[in-house]
């Protein structure tokens, strides 16, 4: 384990950077958990909905801890929350758009949860203290998460027919961008690696295909063959593209502005 | 951070700030406030927290495992404590509960919270105290 970073004596340039890491992580979450929330009704099962609420509802708490680590840098995460536009967001691209079918919500759990926690994990044994505090408790809700999704994708892809094809499409689609975000290696993350905030592209990248390897087989992708997207924004720390309006407008609670309680 | 989004006021359509007109149950079990100030002061604010019940699970907050320290200095009682989940649903019951559980008694003047989340709380750290209670009432832990 690193020794404590201090964001009071990082310099501007590795506190924006810490800030724009948080950032990615926190809005994933928040993202992620919209993306649960819009299949509490409509799941295959009562119970997998009530499962989806469950997980709707870990994300966004793990989402307000994650926004609450930039007071150690001296930021209000309230207008963070609340007040940004959705080409502000730095969540995951592969978050952008609602899940079309069940199927890729499945995909999505395994591979962009999955990778989210993969980055999570890194940010937890790494050189900053809140991380290390609060981290290793999200990471435990989301172990169900993942027993949830594994379980999932191998019963759609031992289905065959239309849910293995749905799922295979899933897989394709999410993994590209998903593949960038793990792996980033710009000038703002090759900062944070420094600092010892989090661990290099390649060990994050390598932990995330092996995680990802044994179920991206069942539907006869090798992910070691999937190239990441090329394209990045590297203010944001994703992909090109931003999250639907509706997503954000929910992320923002614009329909109860006047009514926050915190 | 740009905003261009419109900054609305906050409407005053009765919501309180401070939203402690939802209280929890179990505060029918609280004692009356001691007469006078304890010898052990830190033993006496464990005592006052094992009358606050977890608004959900009707066993105390000590027998959950959520509370993690207590510490008593000046009048000002500290305590740490931890949730269930991160996005635990009754985190503001919980510490209005604590609150005005511990600013009831006379010696003590303001009570701090300080919510950490390493350790992680898991089912591990109900006391076997809160399993017993738990059993009682059908609920294995």
């Amino acid at each position: 384990m690193s020794d404590a970073l201090d964001p009071a004596k990082m310099g501007t340039a590795d506190k924006a950077a810490l800030e724009r890491l948080i950032l990615t992580l926190a809005d994933s979450k928040r993202l992620m958990g919209i993306r649960y929330s819009d299949w509490l009704l409509g799941a295959p099962s009562i119970e997998t909905g009530i499962a989806a609420s469950s997980m709707a509802q870990d994300e966004w708490g793990h989402a307000r801890l994650l926004y609450s680590m930039l007071k150690d840098m001296g930021i209000d995460p309230g207008p963070v929350e609340h007040d940004r536009q959705a080409e502000e967001y730095a969540s995951i691209g592969s978050l952008d758009e609602e899940m079309p079918d069940w199927a890729a919500l499945v995909a999505a759990i395994v591979l962009v949860d999955g990778a989210i926690s993969v980055v999570l994990s890194s940010f937890a044994t790494g050189s900053f203290e809140s991380a290390r505090g609060r981290v290793p408790k999200m990471l435990s809700e989301e172990e169900f998460h993942s027993s949830l999704g594994a379980a999932w994708y191998r019963r759609l892809a031992a289905a065959g027919g239309e849910a293995k094809e749905l799922l295979t499409a899933a897989t394709k689609s999410i993994l590209p961008p998903t593949l960038a975000w793990v792996g980033a290696a710009d000038d703002s993350t090759g900062r944070m690696v420094a600092a010892g905030v989090i661990a290099p592209a390649e060990d994050r990248l390598a932990t995330f295909r092996g995680a990802a390897r044994e179920f991206t087989a069942l539907v006869g992708i090798d992910i070691d063959a999937v190239d990441a997207t090329p394209e990045w924004d590297g203010a944001r720390g994703r992909t090109p593209g931003h999250p639907n309006e509706e997503a954000v407008q929910r992320a923002r609670g614009d329909l109860n502005r006047a009514l926050f309680v915190e | 951070m740009s905003s261009a989004l419109p900054v609305v006021g906050r409407l005053d359509v009765g919501l309180p700030v401070h939203i402690s007109v939802h209280k929890s149950g179990g505060r029918d079990v609280w004692s009356a406030p001691l007469e006078s100030a304890p010898e052990d002061a830190v033993q006496a604010t464990w005592d006052a927290l094992n009358e606050v019940l977890d608004p959900e699970i009707p066993i105390s907050l000590p027998e959950l495992g959520l509370v993690y320290g207590v510490e008593v200095e000046g009048g000002v009682a500290t305590v740490s404590l931890t949730y269930t989940a991160t996005a635990c649903p009754c985190m503001e019951f919980i510490r209005e509960d604590i609150t005005d559980r511990l600013i009831s008694e006379s010696w003590i003047d303001s009570v701090e919270l300080v919510e950490l989340w390493d350790p992680p709380w898991t089912s591990e750290r109900i006391t076997p105290e809160g399993r017993a209670k738990l059993k009682l009432l059908g609920v294995s832990a």
